[in-house]
């Protein structure tokens, strides 16, 4: 329905992995340069060199081009590890339309941990926030983030 | 064109954004979208098209007016596309854990 059009749930996917949760939560963040499809994730797309992501609260997850740029992806606002990292998430697109990523790790058994990934923030934003920016609305937050990235998909 | 992409290349467009706000409200004519903004009423027009092809707005006949409206299935094509970007993302966070807990090195990162 048309009242809905201006918010998106919450994606939530679960993943489980062989690992306890002190590694699983160390190759998600420190490691995050040897699994992010980087070719069709990025920024920079086949210019995209790699990607890197800042530890403890305030650290930035950072896209390196080839030519030497820098793209900031988002900036950790949640490091409790080796259970819980959060982050906003403004690839591509001003800080201002930050989504919100949120990845826990829970222990399953000896050895296996579960990750659940919440991203969150697509909902249209206050009347007021939205006039003070103009025509920013849900729209922009929604294809902001994306835009740029599935544009350059092959 | 996939239909998400179709979406995305829709709304990347500033005046595009702009008619797409303005529908929000309700269902509106060419004349009145154009009134309210600094391009020319073809300009609208052709706005409107892409929009329509994305699948973002649609275009209906209400008693003597042509409106164009919000459609909903836009969106969910791209709801789509979100979910498909975590998919393959943790998939492969998910092959370098058992790599790793096998005990293999990672792969360079475009392979």
């Amino acid at each position: 329905m048309p009242a809905n059009l201006t918010s998106i749930e919450p994606v939530r996917k679960t993943v489980t992995v062989p690992a306890a949760p002190p590694r699983a939560f160390e190759l998600f963040t420190g490691h995050i340069h040897e699994w992010w499809p980087l070719a069709t994730h990025s920024v920079g797309a086949e210019s995209a060199a790699g990607v890197e992501f800042g530890e403890g609260e305030g650290g930035q997850i950072v896209e390196t081009l080839t030519d030497g740029t820098t793209s900031v992806w988002g900036t950790v606002t949640g490091w409790e590890p080796p259970h819980r990292v959060a982050f906003t998430w403004h690839a591509g697109t001003p800080v201002a339309e930050a989504t919100r990523v949120e990845v826990t790790f829970t222990e399953e058994k000896p050895g296996r941990t579960t990750v659940l990934l919440v991203h969150s923030g697509w909902e249209h934003r206050p009347d007021a926030a939205t006039a003070r920016e103009g025509y920013n609305s849900g729209w922009d937050l929604v294809i902001g983030q994306f835009a740029e990235l599935a544009a350059r998909e092959p | 064109m996939e239909t998400y992409e179709a979406v995305l290349e829709a709304l990347g467009d500033r005046t595009r954004r702009q008619i797409v706000h303005r529908l929000r409200a309700g269902p509106l004519s060419v004349g009145e979208l154009a009134a309210a903004m600094p391009v020319s009423r073809p300009a609208v027009s052709q706005h409107l098209s892409v929009l329509r092809r994305s699948g973002l707005v649609s275009y209906e006949e209400l008693g003597t007016r042509n409106v164009y409206r919000l459609d909903p299935a836009g969106l969910s094509e791209l709801r789509t596309w979100l979910d498909g970007f975590w998919d393959v993302a943790l998939d492969r966070y998910a092959q370098r854990v058992r790599e790793d807990s096998e005990g293999r090195q990672p792969r360079p990162p475009h392979e």
